[in-house]
């Protein structure tokens, strides 16, 4: 039965990811000096996305492929993740190398769109993502397995939440910068968003594509934010398990809000890298957190 | 049953010779000849696929037995080990015979003597490899005639410069390996030339010391050299792989440099005395060492290629990488005094050779593909294509599915075989911290592989361009060239979907492959205690607690999101809305040409300036 805790997962997630995009908009806008738009405009914008025409420039199947593909991936990951720490049915069919592996599969997604869409600022974005998501995996990767290495198992219940039966160690905390450091490029947020870049490559990946198929592209990039929020707070602040699962929800949903704000704080403050300067940047990201792996084995 | 085996195994050899006699006979005819190779391939390959069948499956254990020829007697040797290789040699060279037929003829210019001359001979000296029991004169006959055979098969379109400088360089370098290899045979004290792999294990038995470690060495080197490993893969393997006629390419690729895998395995699996003056740790440490720098470094430089079936080629370094890598982490594992480790060894000892199987399969049909471009467009140029997706859709979809296996995407057959391998890595680095290191570097290295295959793929059947650079008409290639494309395709879904079967076949390998060092544990193992394997999946179970460990469930993943799919479709067309079309729009100022597209040289250009220390930057033809 706990298959209905998958369902909830992605339900909860549909439902908030364009509230905290919208909150982000405004905090951006009021660091910014602007009024910004409402906090529920990201639900208007999809619904009008949904309704208008799709400028489709490519002539071929790929192009209307890719959106659809994105979002499903994201959908499948939130269904496996141990959301408010309730085990569900992923603990048997999946675990952390599957849902790597589906978080890739929407960051290949978009690459199939953009490259389908036969045009050159595309392309460049997309190589650019295709960058980003190979210097970033690692550090997601390693998240998840300096847990599995103290667990001696892969299943996500027990990597998420290694903190609740270990406590803090010196490796965690190393991860946790680590995280943190890297959490604008998860999230594709300045000064990481080099694969979109609204006013150098005009949204990259996403520039040919409108109606619908932007809107499951402007979910995707939602529900992926979410997720990376999540996975901040479930592997690394994993507190205030009540055991009422309601409660957790709303809990775990509050505290995936204070980081948000900080992801809109520190975007709305920095300007955007060079694809070259944040390669380096990842670099040096990747070689810490094999350095907190160790420790991890070693026992710290 | 034992004498069946032998029999069967001789005669399809014979099936081979015979082809080899009457096809080039034929090759006036080109497609006449082409269709007779292609039926007795597949009658020596039917047979064999029965002889792997009974190896594997069949009752009771197999013994080598000598066989005569004249005044030269032979030891051969056909277990479940050897069975599945033969297996999996038979099954592309059916493939490959059928697919050659329609794609030898764009090449009107050279006669195809040669080539079915030396095909079916390729395919016995491959069989001949995996079956002979020795180090000696079996193994030299069947290493020449593969070697030579291959050469000209590579050397087919001798009219260009670089393809003759090309396969001589691999026929000097693979008689390097075989010199090698027999030179590492010398160490073995009291070693006669003939002696059968038997008695060359009580022979390294009783030698000792630094003999054996100069032993090994040879023989790694020597069979690293035909498997293709870093460093000494790339001074070959490109410009064989990317020069050979395609349906070749991907024998050399999906099959031949399993052989070299084969001999890594019976080097370190079987020529492994009971005593201990074996260092599996040491030799487990180098194998697993070996194989993750070839991993790493052979798909970066895949990843920097321009030409598709050179990019095809350094990508196949990389995945013989982690073979070679699982291997070393078995025998890794093996030496850890740990239960749960050691039941871990066997889990990536599989993982290996499901990697074989499934390499062997998703290879072959990346570079039927990137052959069937070139048949269709005349170019491998990745600068060059673009855009073949609305004319080739059949030959798109399947290279889609290939590229995902190969990247490892669930529930495709890549993610199975690497699964096994990075999971049980990262789950006995608790105890061998290397290992958690290794299992990073091949997680990483599956997003390299996946770079590589969205710009094979989007450089080739997305994006634009074909239509400014390929002066004639490109259509879909003929039906005869897609049926063996579609057969693989097949497969290579099945071993996605299902890798249950799979697992049991190499467990059955590997009880059924007396004098490894893993057998016994393979029979007296309860797998079950730690190793659930059923239609929905793989599982891994903890050793004490009995809880899931470790889950790959393609089908479940599948089931989810294929569910996930119908969600966002429904919500796609939710709004109803309608689609109009346009041209490409570049802010105004420009109409899409060939001139301002993105070329390869741009793509990955950070990613490739950071990793430039790997090498294989050169000149892109």
């Amino acid at each position: 039965m706990d298959i209905v805790y998958s369902f909830i997962n992605v339900l909860v997630f549909i439902l908030c990811a364009p509230l905290y995009d919208g909150i982000m908009r405004k905090i951006t806008a009021r660091v910014q000096s602007r009024q910004g738009p409402p906090v529920v405009q990201p639900y208007y914008d999809i619904l009008k996305l949904l309704g208008k025409n799709t400028v489709n420039s490519a002539d071929n199947w790929s192009f209307k492929l890719a959106p659809v593909a994105a979002f499903a991936s994201i959908i499948a990951v939130v269904f496996l993740v141990p959301f408010a720490f309730k085990q569900n049915f992923a603990s048997r069919y999946a675990d952390i190398i599957t849902v790597v592996y589906l978080l890739t599969l929407g960051g290949v997604s978009v690459l199939l769109g953009a490259l389908s869409s036969k045009n050159t600022f595309a392309m460049i974005g997309a190589s650019r993502e295709m960058v980003t998501m190979i210097m970033v995996e690692p550090v997601l990767a390693m998240t998840l397995i300096l847990g599995a290495v103290k667990f001696k198992s892969l299943a996500l219940q027990s990597t998420m939440y290694s903190v609740t039966s270990f406590g803090y160690s010196a490796s965690i905390i190393a991860m946790m910068v680590v995280y943190l450091l890297a959490l604008q490029a998860f999230v594709g947020k300045q000064p990481f968003d080099i694969s979109e870049a609204e006013i150098e490559i005009l949204e990259g990946p996403f520039i040919e594509y409108s109606g619908p198929n932007l809107a499951l592209f402007k979910f995707y990039m939602m529900m992926k934010q979410m997720f990376y929020a999540f996975l901040f707070i479930a592997v690394f602040i994993p507190f205030a398990e009540t055991g009422y699962y309601i409660v957790d929800i709303v809990i775990q949903l509050a505290e995936m809000l204070g980081v948000f704000i900080l992801i809109a704080l520190i975007g709305s403050t920095n300007p955007r890298l060079r694809i070259d300067q944040a390669v380096k940047y990842y670099a040096v990201l990747i070689f810490i957190s094999i350095c907190a792996v160790g420790l991890s084995v070693k026992g710290f | 049953m034992n004498t069946d085996i032998y029999r069967n195994l001789l005669i399809a050899l014979a099936v081979l010779a015979s082809s080899a006699v009457i096809s080039p006979i034929l090759a006036g005819r080109r497609k006449l000849a082409g269709v007779v190779n292609f039926l007795l391939t597949s009658i020596a390959g039917v047979i064999l696929l029965v002889v792997a069948y009974g190896a594997i499956f069949g009752e009771g254990e197999h013994a080598a037995q000598l066989i005569s020829f004249g005044p030269l007697g032979i030891h051969f040797l056909v277990d479940g080990f050897a069975g599945l290789f033969i297996g999996i040699v038979s099954f592309m060279a059916i493939i490959s015979a059928f697919y050659s037929i329609e794609y030898m003829e764009h090449y009107p210019e050279y006669h195809l003597r040669w080539y079915y001359l030396c095909y079916p001979l390729f395919i016995f000296g491959m069989i001949l490899l995996l079956t002979v029991d020795d180090l000696s004169v079996g193994f030299s006959i069947a290493w020449q005639i593969m070697t030579i055979s291959s050469y000209f098969l590579i050397k087919f379109e001798y009219k260009k410069k670089e393809n003759v400088r090309g396969a001589n360089k691999y026929l000097v370098l693979m008689e390097l390996a075989w010199l090698l290899v027999l030179v590492g045979t010398f160490f073995i004290g009291g070693y006669h030339f003939g002696d059968s792999m038997h008695e060359i294990v009580q022979k390294i038995g009783e030698t000792g010391g630094v003999y054996l470690y100069a032993m090994y060495g040879f023989l790694l080197v020597g069979f690293g050299f035909k498997a293709g490993v870093f460093p000494l893969g790339q001074l070959w393997l490109p410009d064989a792989h990317s020069i050979a006629p395609s349906p070749i390419s991907a024998l050399l690729s999906g099959v031949m440099l399993k052989t070299g895998i084969y001999g890594i395995m019976r080097t370190f699996l079987f020529m492994v005395p009971a005593n201990a003056t074996f260092d599996g740790m040491t030799w487990g440490m180098i194998v697993a060492t070996v194989g993750v720098l070839t991993l790493f470094i052979g798909t970066v430089q895949s990843m920097k290629q321009s030409d598709a079936k050179r990019l095809l080629a350094y990508s196949s370094i990389g995945q013989i990488g982690y073979i070679v890598f699982a291997v070393g982490a078995a025998m890794v594992m093996l030496n850890v005094q740990d239960p749960l480790i050691k039941t871990l060894a066997l889990i990536a000892m599989i993982g290996s050779l499901f990697h074989v199987m499934n390499h062997a399969i998703f290879k072959g049909l990346l570079f039927l593909t990137s052959g069937s471009v070139l048949y269709a467009t005349g170019t491998k140029d990745l600068n060059k294509l673009g855009g073949l997706i609305k004319i080739m859709p059949v030959s798109a979809v399947i290279a889609g599915i290939a590229s995902l296996s190969i990247a490892g995407m669930p529930p495709f057959s890549g993610f199975s075989s690497k699964w096994t391998i990075i999971s049980t890595s990262l789950l006995a680095g608790n105890k061998v911290m290397v290992l958690v290191i290794f299992g990073i570097i091949a997680l990483f290295t599956s997003a390299v592989t996946l770079a590589c295959y969205v710009k094979f793929f989007g450089m080739m059947f997305t994006s634009v361009g074909h239509e400014w650079n390929v002066k004639k008409e490109v259509k879909e290639v003929p039906a005869v060239m897609l049926i063996p494309k579609i057969i693989l395709t097949l497969v290579c879904l099945t071993q996605g979907l299902m890798p249950f079967i799979f697992y049991r076949v190499v467990i059955n390998v590997f009880q059924r492959s007396a004098g490894s060092i893993v057998q016994g544990q393979y029979a007296t193992y309860d797998f079950s205690q730690m190793l659930n394997v059923s239609l929905l999946g793989i599982q891994v179970k903890d050793f004490y607690t009995a809880s899931v460990s470790a889950a790959a469930a393609p089908i479940v993943v599948l089931i989810v999101v294929a569910c996930a799919f119908l969600i966002s479709y429904l919500f796609r067309i939710s709004g109803g809305s309608k689609e109009v079309t346009a041209p490409t729009w570049l802010c105004g100022y420009q109409e899409l040409n060939n001139l301002n597209r993105y070329t390869d040289k741009s793509m990955f250009a950070a990613l490739k300036n950071l990793l430039w220390w790997t090498g294989g930057n050169g000149k892109n033809q």
